[in-house]
């Protein structure tokens, strides 16, 4: 009898799905349904104005950001940064010489998975790593001088289409897996998530700011803030978040930051870069 | 009042005075300790809050200024912060599932 | 969020009821009652807490009579004594909205310490008026 019970216990097992079939990572499945959520949410938002964040959500927001983006108050990043990349390091070395195509027109590949260290690769990181290979320090990650370099790179690919890729590789799921989590997990005394506001909530006014949506939003980084009077880098960006909510910031390209830019921009793929950008 | 009754009283309220202070400093650390423990507990979960690391900065200035009344009360905020935000790691484990986009 | 709204359509038709009854009978009572809290307003510690970037914060969220620059994420707190006839279910969406509404973005301000139970009380006070 206790023979004939766990027999068909072993052949219940096997029959099931796996339990944690509900927990399979399925970003393909994901994207779709995280693209649909808000193109059905805002019918009326052409796909390519998903990128222009707040200024994307009504007409009058739009009108806003066309005369903004005349005078764009990034603008001083972008010769910064310009010259920065140009000038080459004391061994005669450039930043071009880091990456594919000389550096430019790629910030739509970023951040990548990278097979030998295991981990997500963005942006901001390979110039750092640029800078350590050729005898550099590396730069402080929220302040001026990275933004200036990411303004840059995100300008001359303006207009290309966010092409993130998961390779199917164990450690790039659960990369992508730990950055979904992150994006969804309420914290700080305020419990909230990042998909609070900005999936649940975009749109909405707090106080007198539009919540911008969770689709597209890293297209435009690094950002202009008048807020901050001053440019913000994706870590910026993020500790902030952490910050208004009351809770502890990571350090800046974090594990998990870098896992959930690489998550959002899994989400963005085929969005157009349209950084540098310009935020209230 | 004879001198020597006269230093006798003193020494005694200065005896219960030390060790009033020392009650609460004592106080202070026993519960300075319980909510660094609770805190370092939340940071393990990666979800510390701002207002929990006001508060035990709080408790420790009050400290430092001998002011361990104040001391143990931020303390003890911070304990009940730390406490509250670990509450939140541990429910959000598992919650953030629900509000994912499907 | 929508659970409670309907609800609250129904007790506030009750309410204008009352209202209504007690208006009838006793003009000249009623209207000094009308006048009086604009009067009380400014100095209540609930305005402050409601107001407030570090404390309540509900402009943020909700657009509230008297203050500046509301937010919209959440519905205006407007003929609240009409809509919250029972003040502890009031108190129970500030202390912990997620309990009823589990993907409500309002923060529990009772259950994270936001706010202490004497100041959701207050910030109750203040609400009724508005």
């Amino acid at each position: 009898m206790r023979r004939a019970v766990s027999l068909a216990l072993a052949l219940f097992c096997l029959a099931a799905p796996p339990a944690s079939a509900a927990d399979t990572v399925n970003p393909k499945a994901d994207f779709k349904a995280f693209r649909d959520y808000f193109t059905k949410r805002f019918p009326n938002v052409p796909l390519n104005d998903f990128v222009n964040g707040p200024y994307s959500m009504d007409a009058e927001l739009r009108k806003q950001w066309v005369e903004i983006d005349a005078f764009p108050p990034y603008q001083f990043a972008l010769d910064k940064g310009k010259q920065m990349f140009d000038t080459p390091f004391p061994n005669g070395k450039t930043y071009g010489d880091c990456f594919p195509n000389k550096g430019i027109g790629i910030r739509q590949n970023y951040p990548f998975f990278d097979a030998k260290s295991g981990e997500v690769i963005t942006l901001d990181v390979a110039l750092n790593q640029c800078r350590q290979a050729n005898g550099e320090e590396p730069f402080d990650y929220t302040k001026d001088d990275m933004a200036a370099l990411t303004a840059y790179m995100a300008y001359t690919s303006r207009g290309k289409l966010f092409d993130i890729k998961i390779p199917n590789d164990r450690r790039a799921l659960a990369a992508y897996q730990k950055g979904e989590e992150y994006f969804y997990t309420r914290r700080g005394q305020l419990n909230f998530s990042c998909a609070s506001c900005h999936v649940q909530s975009p749109g909405d006014h707090i106080r007198t700011e539009v919540l911008a949506p969770a689709l597209g939003i890293v297209a435009a980084l690094p950002i202009y803030r008048s807020e901050w009077g001053g440019m913000g880098t994706t870590s910026r960006r993020l500790i902030t978040c952490n910050s208004q909510v009351r809770g502890v910031p990571l350090k800046p390209e974090d594990e998990l930051y870098r896992d959930v830019e690489y998550y959002l921009s899994y989400m963005s793929n085929g969005l157009p870069i349209s950084g540098p950008g310009a935020r209230p | 009042m004879p001198a020597l009754m006269r230093l006798a009283v003193v020494l005694f309220a200065t005896g219960l005075a030390t060790a009033a202070l020392a009650a609460s400093a004592d106080g202070f650390k026993a519960a300075y300790a319980k909510a660094e423990a609770a805190e370092n507990q939340a940071g393990a979960l990666k979800n510390q809050w701002t207002t929990t690391e006001a508060e035990l900065k709080a408790a420790k200035k009050a400290a430092d200024a001998g002011n361990f009344n104040d001391a143990i009360k931020h303390a003890q905020q911070a304990e009940a912060l730390a406490n509250a935000s670990i509450a939140q790691a541990k429910e959000q484990a598992t919650a953030w599932k629900n509000a994912v986009v499907r | 969020m929508q659970g409670g709204r309907k609800s609250a359509g129904l007790k506030s038709a009750r309410m204008w009821a009352i209202i209504a009854g007690v208006v009838l009978s006793a003009v000249p009572v009623a209207g000094a009652a009308i006048a009086q809290p604009t009067a009380v307003q400014a100095s209540m510690p609930g305005e402050a807490l409601a107001f407030d970037r570090s404390k309540g914060n509900c402009l943020t969220c909700h657009e509230i009579k008297g203050g500046d620059a509301p937010g919209n994420v959440g519905p205006p707190l407007a003929d609240m004594k009409s809509r919250y006839l029972d003040r502890k279910e009031l108190a129970a969406i500030i202390f912990d909205e997620t309990k009823r509404n589990p993907l409500t973005v309002m923060p529990p301000f009772g259950r994270n310490l936001i706010l202490t139970k004497q100041e959701i009380e207050q910030v109750i006070d203040f609400l009724y008026t508005r």
